[in-house]
């Protein structure tokens, strides 16, 4: 156990790193780096007649862009994950704003209530929202009622619309989380100065309080990237089978096809575009700048 | 977690475009919050209806799904496996994240910042890709599929949330409390004991509590690496994927009130604790 600080020179010092740091070290070594290590050597061995053929290959990745179904669940991913990130920007900053700056005594009740709904499992919200998507669902049978329509919509569900929606849903959360931080941080006083100086509070507004939120921007939008672009549960409840995702398509080469090493490319590809995500991320910010 | 508020705003000077300003942002938000509670609020309100197959109108009041899905033994098995599940997770994301969050605050030492990247890469890394990682690992040893198997997993998912929040807590920790006891004669488990856990103990409820809900409702890594067994997650999906069932909507209702309680709960210890300890740690 490692207590104070004080007994640093001491010879048991380094022992006590030792004791506290070792084992999540060993652990998340044994169950998270050799696996995802294994997952990468998987990718260049190929399945020739169901048995894997343990000679290099770059066949898998070469596949993903010569096969027309894997290419578009790729190009389809990006898509919804950049559709998915610009809405949720647009939709999280006001209500940030809201919360940093006008909610009053009611900032602390509406941060619990933005943080609760993600608490709540994955899988009840997304079968929530084909309750309300369904073609006997809630909206459509609204509308019907209110006699908006005379036809369900059959797009609402099952289409890509309903997995960006869904995907909007579960990670708006983290979206305004940062945004919120980062706005808190732009003190009132020097937005007064802006207008004490002549600048309308329009022109305070896009010269002092959003240039100084762009870092928890940015935050929001690489994760909310990479979490939409890695989600299963969503794309495959909402969007069904037809428009597959990059997630989706990976679960189908581990289950159907039995196709190991074809999954473990896309997913080692998939794995690529989230970590280049993150490094321009810690190129763009410096990580004091939001936490 | 709750991001920590910087500064108490001062009134907001009036004149009339703030007001319409402020009018607008509280019926936008409004709007935002139906928005996140509507799909919750249906469920709730399809596991009380009547109707076998959820659509509107609603029907009648009734409490018969709940019944049957308590007398569904195949479904208390898998909220029993999630619980006990969830539980040995939480536990063992605290023990093992408590003393290496510790280190990582108190100490300096060479590689701390790959120790740090190895820690938190599970937050990014899309739990997919987590999931059949771990699967291709248990194909070496098969006899850890199953239950044994999903704590793993879920440890290994949630150990980045744990040490984070071990560490932010520890970093604001005043280390003359420790020092002064030290000199005092106090041996290093009493220390551990009678000052850094009870500090910490804020910091632990809010560990269990993330830690508990984040397995006891995870699905993805679990569905890859659970053989046979179904926790409730796996449970519902496969009988959404066959027939729609009431009885889903009664647990699910359950489960969803309960983790937004426990969800508030710790939010709202959390907060009153940090205001408690505050002025003692600085």
């Amino acid at each position: 156990m490692a207590v104070a600080d004080k007994s640093q020179p001491r010879g048991s010092g380094r022992w006590r790193i030792f004791a506290g740091i070792g084992p999540i070290v060993l652990w998340q070594t044994v169950f998270f780096a050799i696996p995802v290590g294994m997952l990468s050597v998987y990718s260049f061995w190929r399945m020739v007649n169901y048995r894997l053929d343990y000679s290099f290959t770059l066949y898998n990745y070469v596949q993903i862009l010569e096969n027309p179904l894997l290419f578009k669940a790729l190009l389809l991913s990006l898509q919804i994950a950049f559709a998915v990130t610009i809405t949720s920007a647009i939709l999280a900053y006001p209500i940030a704003y809201f919360i940093a700056k006008k909610a009053g005594r009611f900032r602390t009740l509406m941060l619990i209530m933005v943080i609760v709904p993600f608490w709540t499992s994955l899988i009840l919200r997304a079968y929530a929202w084909k309750l309300l998507l369904g073609e006997r669902g809630f909206i459509n049978a609204g509308l019907v009622e209110v006699g908006l329509i005379e036809q369900p919509l059959s797009f609402l569900l099952y289409s890509p619309f309903a997995t960006a929606l869904g995907l909007i849903y579960s990670f708006l959360p983290f979206f305004i989380l940062p945004l919120y931080t980062s706005i808190d941080k732009v003190q009132d006083s020097w937005l007064e100065a802006a207008v004490d100086l002549g600048a309308s509070p329009i022109r305070a507004f896009f010269e002092v309080t959003f240039p100084l939120c762009v870092p928890g921007l940015i935050v929001g939008a690489v994760f909310t990237f990479i979490f939409a672009i890695g989600d299963y549960i969503i794309p495959q409840m909402l969007g069904g089978g037809k428009n597959l995702l990059i997630s989706q398509a990976i679960v189908f080469e581990f289950e159907t096809s039995q196709n190991w090493p074809g999954g473990a490319a896309l997913a080692i590809l998939l794995l690529a575009i989230v970590l280049s995500m993150l490094l321009m991320l810690l190129r763009w910010v410096k990580l004091e700048d939001v936490v | 977690m709750l991001p920590p508020t910087q500064s108490s705003k001062a009134a907001p000077r009036n004149s009339d475009r703030p007001e319409l300003a402020s009018w607008f942002g509280s019926f936008y938000s409004v709007l935002v919050f139906i928005f996140f509670y509507a799909p919750i609020v249906v469920i709730i309100l399809f596991a009380f209806s009547d109707r076998a197959i959820p659509g509107l109108p609603l029907g009648n009041f009734t409490l018969k799904w709940f019944a049957e899905a308590i007398g569904d033994p195949s479904l208390m098995e898998s909220l029993w496996l999630s619980t006990w599940v969830a539980f040995v997770t939480a536990i063992l994301a605290c023990s093992i994240g408590l003393p290496a969050a510790m280190v990582l605050a108190w100490r300096g030492f060479r590689g701390k910042t790959l120790v740090f990247a190895l820690i938190l890469s599970p937050i990014i890394i899309p739990q997919m890709v987590t999931g059949i990682s771990l699967l291709l690992l248990f194909r070496q040893a098969p006899q850890l599929m199953g239950s044994i198997g999903i704590i793993i997993a879920h440890t290994t998912l949630t150990l980045c949330f744990a040490v984070m929040i071990f560490y932010s807590r520890l970093l604001g920790f005043r280390k003359s409390y420790i020092e002064a006891a030290m000199d005092l004669g106090a041996s290093e488990l009493r220390v551990f004991f009678e000052i850094i856990l009870p500090l910490t103990m804020p910091a632990i409820v809010a560990v269990v509590l993330l830690v508990f809900t984040e397995s006891f409702g995870e699905f993805i890594v679990a569905w890859f690496v659970s053989g046979f067994n179904e926790t409730l997650p796996i449970a519902i999906w496969t009988s959404l994927r066959f027939m729609l069932s009431p009885k889903i909507n009664a647990i699910a209702t359950i489960i969803l009130l309960v983790t937004m309680t426990l969800s508030v709960a710790a939010q709202l210890w959390m907060l009153r604790q940090m205001r408690k300890t505050g002025d003692m740690e600085r």
